[in-house]
């Protein structure tokens, strides 16, 4: 097959302040192909993207669109060479309809919108690629994968020649990135090139070719055909890695069969009155880790909310340890020695602008041990921080860096090691893995388990039903708020739990 | 073309330079507005050392004028380091003045210290007030703190040209009523003079102590965390098990109570007689002074006492260079903006001169 370049990059290099985000990077985009960004967090497949995409200006190299150089001096610039993107977190409208969002800032030449002519350019594509939306609808009305083919719509809905996709099922159900498979295939049938950032091995078998990157660097491009899901792994981390610890599950027989925390019909209705959680029971025991598995969005962020003080539930019970908890405030959870990693760790978990000596006592900054006769004590919170540091391999200069100059596993390390030395019951962690390297999910696990032996009881949420597989005592399935279920991890399997989680089967344990 | 990058740490030796650039650029773009005006610049500028530093009477007139506007710029740092945009400092500086003018009524004849540690005292609870009404309405009913504290402003404005423009407090004699003021406080209610200077009052000394205060207690109490905290992630902070509308409470009313005290050295250290036109602008330029100042207790002191070296000199520039009187404020505005930049200009730093690509 006669393959024609549609987009080059010759050399090019960005940095950041004390980062290489890319550096000598020669990326070959074929016309009409599924091309995968395949690498770790921070190995630059997003920092390229932006680049090709207007967003940041390379430091040194070219971009070559059809054979000729081109400058783009912002998105505006790419998009009317017909360069597409659909961000990881969508840039919609909540309150305007599909048919108002597609076509927002379109036609700025004109004064007037002719929503007709749209509306029926708009029908034509959605027949050609079988998307069905009803354009009236309010794209908060949507599901995400709706809100999804909105932005994809927008693209093509301004002729784009290039569409880059940043990691786009991560927010999809298993049933939802099927169906965008099926566009994006169409899409490449129809001549338009596909950029597909992705960290999941699954769907880079299905792209064409592949470029794998580490470290700002692009380390191969292959055809998948010619590789196996396993070298492209080690080639992407540079070494051999394995998640799969099969341990020795004997330590579940000293689990007290006594719950130390538990949920009973906990309801929350949320701000579009839908039930976020729907009768939820639950139950937390020392010594085991209880997994949550679900795509997010399904009530995991209330039902933690919930378990931390940080949210009232409209009905239910929470008890500890024989007490009602439910209401309570979030300083009394902690009090009672519950520790919890959000799963926006720079919104809920970290205060950026601060050092991480300060962060690590963020929520504890009253406690009698960082403070002398009403003072902060700064020379005990430091060597605190500097001790954890040490002890949880942080990689960072010093304790008066601000968290924001961390790289995101090491920003993660340094939540996990404040809530692990506050608290001693319980540990809610939500998505604690989500975007970091292969590494430190290794990392997380292990202090995660270290945790259960020292007979915390943990709820760990995920998306990557494997690791939960692997790590848990216990799956409980959440779907629209709802417990689908609760299998035992050992005797379960992936395709058991996504039953669970479409509805699909009832099993409870 | 300049390529510029964001430090990791901030470097001294740099944040000087910047300021010392805003301060040039400020001398500089303030001479030219003093060349279109028509005044004679070297004149000018004479002038305003002459009226400021230029022996110990005008000294002390600045720290005089200053005094205020540090406490002021106080309130400010308070509030705008937890990103609460107060704009009540104004209205708080006439609600300290008039409790303070209350105490005066009340208890009079108590002992003499006894009599102006409640005046002051009172005069902080008056700020105060105001400031936790404005958190109030924001942690009950979601009220925005700036459309609150510029609605309140407002209404203690006038209220005290009621009081003392026909009201209760008005004072005898058609003087009084044509000045909208009040009789004179008594003698043992005005605050004592420093120096023997009949110019700087013990104001002074409560606007050093409360830049004290501020600084260990931002920098160095859990209450200052908190504070900071809530300025750069209030999601983060009452995640982790702080009650946020508690801080937002405690720091209006420290954020009310010091500008309060503006205005008891305004009227008892001053003026000694209460009276509105006094007091205008003392709150706004405050919110200036505690820009500039970099939103830190000694950065707004600092810029508090050259804010109170215009004031004073501005006067002589007047008299003597015939310098138009609304020049200072405009002066104030462009060292604000030249300030402004400096402060984000010294997060950054300059990589190197390049062709673009």
């Amino acid at each position: 097959m006669l393959q024609s370049t549609i987009l080059k990059t010759n050399q090019l290099s960005k940095y950041f302040p004390g980062v290489i985000a890319n550096e000598n990077v020669d990326f070959l985009l074929y016309k009409g192909e599924v091309h995968c960004l395949f690498g770790e967090n921070g190995a630059g497949k997003s920092t390229l993207c932006s680049c090709l995409f207007g967003y940041h200006k390379p430091d040194s190299g070219r971009i070559e669109l059809d054979g000729k150089l081109v400058k783009f001096r912002s998105p505006g610039d790419a998009i009317k060479c017909g360069i597409g993107m659909v961000h990881q977190h969508f840039v919609l409208v909540d309150d305007f309809t599909v048919l108002e969002n597609i076509i927002v800032g379109t036609n700025s030449e004109k004064w007037t919108l002719d929503l007709e002519k749209s509306e029926n350019e708009l029908r034509s594509i959605c027949h050609e690629y079988e998307i069905d939306l009803k354009f009236n609808s309010l794209v908060r009305d949507l599901s995400v994968g709706e809100q999804q083919w909105v932005e994809i719509l927008k693209s093509l809905y301004l002729d784009a020649e290039i569409l880059i996709l940043d990691e786009p099922t991560a927010v999809l159900t298993p049933e939802e990135s099927k169906k965008l498979f099926n566009i994006i295939g169409k899409m490449s049938k129809n001549g338009i090139s596909i950029i597909l950032i992705s960290h999941k091995i699954s769907e880079v078998m299905q792209a064409d070719r592949v470029s794998v990157m580490s470290k700002g660097k692009l380390i191969n491009t292959i055809s998948p055909k010619d590789t196996t899901p396993q070298e492209l792994t080690n080639m992407m981390v540079g070494r051999e890695v394995t998640l799969r610890v099969k341990e020795n599950k004997d330590i579940k027989t000293t689990t007290s069969s006594k719950p130390l925390l538990s949920v009973k019909k906990l309801n929350y209705l949320n701000k579009y009155k839908k039930f976020a959680l729907n009768n939820v029971d639950l139950e937390l025991r020392s010594g085991e880790i209880l997994g949550l598995a679900g795509v997010s969005g399904n009530g995991q962020k209330e039902l933690f909310d919930a378990l931390s003080g940080n949210l009232v539930p409209d009905s239910g019970t929470i008890i500890y340890d024989g007490e009602e908890i439910q209401g309570k405030s979030s300083r009394y959870y902690m009090d009672l020695g519950i520790g919890l990693i959000p799963d926006d760790r720079y919104r809920e978990g970290l205060i950026g602008d601060f050092s991480i000596s300060e962060n690590t006592i963020l929520g504890w900054q009253r406690d009698q041990k960082y403070n002398k006769n009403y003072f902060l004590n700064h020379k005990y919170i430091k060597k605190f921080a500097e001790d954890l540091i040490k002890q949880f391999n942080v990689i960072a200069p010093n304790a008066t860096v601000p968290v924001n100059y961390l790289s995101g596993g090491n920003a993660q390390k340094v939540i996990l090691a404040r809530e692990f030395s506050h608290s001693n019951k319980i540990l809610l962690a939500n998505q604690p893995t989500r975007g970091l390297d292969l590494g430190i999910i290794e990392y997380v696990y292990e202090q995660i388990k270290l945790k259960r032996e020292e007979g915390f009881a943990i709820l760990l949420a995920s998306e990557e039903l494997e690791d939960l597989i692997n790590i848990c005592d216990r799956i409980s399935v959440i779907s629209d708020g709802e417990i689908r279920g609760t299998v035992v991890a050992q005797s379960t399997s992936i395709q058991e739990i996504g039953l669970l989680m479409t509805g699909q089967v009832e099993t409870v344990t | 073309m300049i390529r510029v990058e964001r430090r990791i740490e901030v470097n001294n030796s740099w944040v000087i330079i910047m300021y010392l650039s805003a301060c040039i650029v400020g001398f500089l773009l303030t001479s030219l507005l003093l060349w279109l005006s028509g005044a004679d610049i070297s004149k000018a500028f004479y002038a305003l050392y002459k009226g400021s530093m230029s022996n110990q009477k005008t000294i002390l007139n600045s720290l005089s004028k200053a005094t205020p506007l540090i406490l002021t710029g106080l309130a400010t740092v308070v509030a705008f380091r937890a990103q609460v945009w107060s704009i009540g400092q104004e209205g708080q500086v006439y609600s300290g003045a008039m409790s303070a003018y209350m105490a005066s009524l009340m208890f009079y004849g108590l002992p003499v210290w006894i009599y102006l540690s409640l005046i002051i005292t009172f005069g902080a609870l008056g700020g105060a007030l105001l400031g936790a009404l404005s958190a109030v309405l924001k942690n009950r009913f979601n009220v925005n703190e700036i459309i609150s504290t510029v609605m309140l402003n407002y209404i203690i404005i006038f209220f005290l040209s009621y009081m003392v423009g026909g009201g209760p407090w008005t004072g005898v004699g058609d003087q009084a009523l044509i000045y909208s003021q009040s009789n004179p406080v008594d003698d043992t209610a005005k605050l004592p003079f420093l120096f023997d200077s009949k110019k700087l009052h013990f104001g002074f000394v409560l606007a050093i102590v409360s830049v004290l205060v501020c600084h260990v207690l931002i920098n160095h109490t859990p209450f200052g965390y908190e504070i900071r905290a809530m300025g750069h992630n209030s999601v983060a902070l009452k995640y982790r098990g702080t009650n946020t509308k508690k801080t937002l409470l405690y720091l209006m009313i420290l954020s009310g109570a010091i500008a309060g005290l503006a205005g008891v050295s305004e009227i008892f250290g001053t003026n000694h007689s209460l009276r509105g036109d006094t007091l205008v602008g003392l709150g706004f330029t405050g919110i200036i002074v505690g820009m500039i100042g970099g939103l830190t207790p000694i950065g707004t002191l600092v810029a508090g006492v050259v804010f109170g070296g215009l004031a004073s000199g501005s006067v002589y520039m007047k008299i003597i260079a015939k310098v138009p009187g609304t020049l200072v404020p405009t002066m104030e505005g462009i060292f604000l903006l030249t300030f402004l930049i400096a402060g984000v200009a010294s997060h950054y730093k300059i990589v190197g001169f390049k062709r673009d690509v």
